[in-house]
């Protein structure tokens, strides 16, 4: 017993340390941390196979065809941000926490992102070559999904902490979360697709980091309530 | 004004004030639809351009506000349910979902039967169908969450969260699909903002037929609402009371 | 925390019981269209230990979980300290250690890692501290093995040890006894033991007669006494 200290109230030190522990968690499943990066190949791969493999084709629809997949990806692996963390009772524990939960939700998705948006974000350039993506349109590629897909990790996490008490999920995380991730999906193509144009770009930078901005205060709060109702 | 708020609050009471109100509405809502579709479609001067086609318009355009004005309102009340646990609130959001999601539907439809003589075909990827789309999405996503919770506590702020957030996003959606459209089509664009300098013979028929569909909107919200609170009232003694009088 | 009242402190009198910690005024809760409890009333004063007693689906659970803040559906006030906690929800979850049924152990973490963010998230401490405190659940030797690896009880037991490293006067522990082995029960009962006697309070649901030195206080929510 610790009689008579007073308890050291760090918000910083419970955001790294939850932080730390769901990067350390993933780090131990290593088929979590795969998974994703996987399946992101994997669809990429579908699209020459369902459309063509003509170069012409292939290089117009390429922005398209890796952001849809990032998208997807993303989305696959929302499932394990807070399913584990309900039923063994550390979402509880996470819940009666005296810090403010929107740090800690925030860093549980920042942890999200690191581990599945990130890679993506790291191999896109290699898809977009394979998928005849004009070079000067590479690093517009990579800069857009760095900055949309912590967006689409923030919006998701609200859809999976509104669902997570749910006993057959099913599909409904993707109808909930897909149509709330249409504007970053949107601007995000167009940005790519623009540049291939030449046509300038920094308002779509703009809007994407607006949209980043409104994500990063409103989802964590968001995602808070509905664990709160998910877990009452 | 907080004794009007918790009145309102009660679930009883909106019972029979719309009671009271309903014959009303139902009296006006038919004198205008009457009024409204005979001068629409027998009396409107047929479009230069478009021809008869034109007075498909009249449908649309109310269906689409009010489709438009759905979402707003759920997060209006799913906010209000939030934040004072009002029943009566998550009553109405409840209820204006599936009506949301009809109007949308109408809206879309309406769109594509008026889009195959204009444009030519029955589905365009235009700015204002494909956001009407997603917002058909996004209703369908709320009602899908309404039903797979089962508690209705749970649901009810569940849907509540989701509906506030996706009002927020609504107008995102919007206006990231028309920045996106920009190039592609401007062919509905032409034919809405031709709307302002038009002489009232279109207009005014247009906001008859408007006022006739919100009047609807209302009815079928007002139905719906009284229908939930029978059944969550089922077990009060004024329900009770009602379904007696009502069998004798 | 105000040092008048910290009942941690060691010369604070055993009399704080005339300012209770935790004091629950006419609760009403419903479930399923079924009341589970109206009007209860009760109290827990620094140094006293409350068994909560009911039938299966008499809403233990469910009481416990109210008086955490992890439930709000229900009417009625709950203070702390003499204030409403939800006025205060910072410093009344401060003061607070709850293990619900499921123990809040990760399975792919380690009990040396779990027990390292349970405590960030209240009060850090460090690694000594942790392996002090599964030493003494019995746990030695077992601190980096995945909990996924270990018993039951053993997972219980990594919960428990969280009762070792927190600083919180109000322990809230639901069916803590269910997976322990004997020996674990005996643990457990000296760690009660203790914490009541350094002025702490517990609030316990179990059916499981405790055989602690202190008085227990019993709350029925079946409203009949029933024999132990």
């Amino acid at each position: 017993m610790s009689a008579g200290t007073v308890p050291e109230v760090s918000t910083w030190g419970a955001f790294v340390a939850t932080l730390r522990r769901d990067l350390l968690v993933a780090f131990k499943r290593r088929n979590d941390l795969l998974n994703p990066i996987m399946f992101f190949l994997i669809v990429v791969t579908l699209f020459p196979l369902g459309v063509s493999p003509d170069p012409l084709e292939l290089a117009g629809i390429s922005a398209g065809v890796v952001w849809v997949s990032a998208l997807l990806a993303s989305m696959l692996s929302l499932d394990n941000l807070y399913r584990a963390d309900y039923e063994d009772g550390s979402l509880e524990q996470l819940l009666l926490s005296p810090q403010p939960l929107f740090f800690l939700v925030l860093a549980k998705n920042i942890a999200h992102w690191l581990i599945s948006g990130l890679p993506v974000v790291v191999l896109s350039p290699l898809l977009a070559y394979m998928l005849y993506l004009p070079e000067g349109a590479y690093w517009t590629l990579v800069l857009t999904l760095l900055i949309g897909t912590p967006v689409l990790s923030l919006f998701g996490s609200i859809g999976v902490a509104l669902t997570v008490g749910l006993g057959s999920r099913g599909l409904i995380l993707a109808v909930i979360v897909l149509p709330l991730t249409m504007p970053v999906l949107i601007i995000g193509a167009k940005a790519v697709t623009d540049v291939m144009f030449g046509l300038p770009v920094g308002s779509h930078f703009a809007l994407l980091g607006a949209m980043l901005a409104v994500a990063l205060s409103i989802a964590p709060l968001a995602s808070a309530a509905a664990l709160r109702i998910s877990v009452n | 004004m907080w004794l009007w708020f918790s009145k309102l609050g009660s679930p009883r009471w909106f019972y029979e004030l719309s009671g009271r109100w309903l014959p009303w509405l139902y009296g006006a809502m038919a004198l205008l639809l009457l009024v409204g579709l005979t001068w629409a479609l027998l009396f409107v001067p047929e479009d230069y351009q478009q021809g008869h086609t034109i007075r498909i318009m009249y449908i649309h355009v109310p269906v689409a506000s009010i489709s438009l004005a759905c979402f707003p309102l759920m997060a209006i009340a799913g906010a209000i349910t939030l934040v004072w646990k009002m029943k009566l609130a998550d009553m109405v959001a409840k209820c204006v979902a599936p009506i949301g999601l009809w109007f949308t539907g109408l809206a879309l439809a309406t769109g594509a039967i008026w889009g195959e003589p204009i444009w030519g075909t029955w589905w365009a990827w235009d700015a204002r169908l494909t956001s009407m789309l997603i917002q058909f999405f996004l209703f369908v996503g709320v009602i899908a969450l309404r039903s797979a919770i089962e508690s209705p506590d749970a649901a009810a702020r569940a849907c509540a969260v989701l509906a506030i957030v996706g009002a927020i996003n609504v107008p995102i959606i919007k206006y990231s699909v028309e920045w996106w459209n920009t190039l592609h089509q401007p062919a509905s664009r032409i034919s809405m903002d031709a709307m302002s300098p038009n002489p009232p013979e279109i207009w005014v028929p247009l906001l008859i037929m408007i006022s006739a569909v919100y009047l609807l909107f209302v009815i079928s919200l007002l139905l719906r609402t009284r229908n939930e609170i029978l059944v969550r009232e089922r077990r009060s003694q004024w329900v009770t009371d009602l379904i007696a009088r009502s069998q004798s | 925390m105000m040092p008048d009242t910290d009942p941690l402190l060691p010369d604070t009198p055993p009399a704080a019981h005339a300012e209770p910690l935790l004091k629950v005024q006419s609760l009403f809760c419903e479930r399923d269209e079924r009341v589970l409890f109206s009007d209860l009333s009760f109290s827990v004063g620094s140094g006293q230990l409350m068994q909560v007693l009911g039938s299966n689906g008499s809403g233990k659970t469910t009481l416990l979980r109210i008086i955490c803040g992890l439930n709000d559906s229900y009417e009625g006030t709950i203070l702390w300290r003499g204030m409403p906690v939800t006025d205060q929800r910072e410093t009344f979850l401060a003061s607070l250690l709850y293990i619900g049924h499921r123990v809040g152990v990760n399975r792919i973490l380690t009990p040396r890692e779990n027990l390292r963010w349970s405590a960030s998230l209240h009060t850090p401490v460090d690694d000594l501290r942790i392996a002090d405190a599964l030493a003494r659940v019995g746990l030695k030797a077992f601190e980096d093995v995945p909990c996924r690896n270990l018993s039951a009880g053993q997972n219980q037991r990594v919960s428990l040890a969280r009762l070792l490293i927190s600083p919180a006067t109000l322990w809230i522990l639901d069916e803590p006894f269910t997976t322990l082995d004997v020996y674990g029960v005996r643990e457990l009962e000296r760690l009660l033991a203790e914490h009541i006697d350094n002025g702490g309070s517990a609030l316990v649901t179990t059916h499981h007669r405790l055989n602690v030195p202190c008085a227990v206080e019993r709350l029925n929510l079946d409203g009949v006494e029933q024999p132990l």
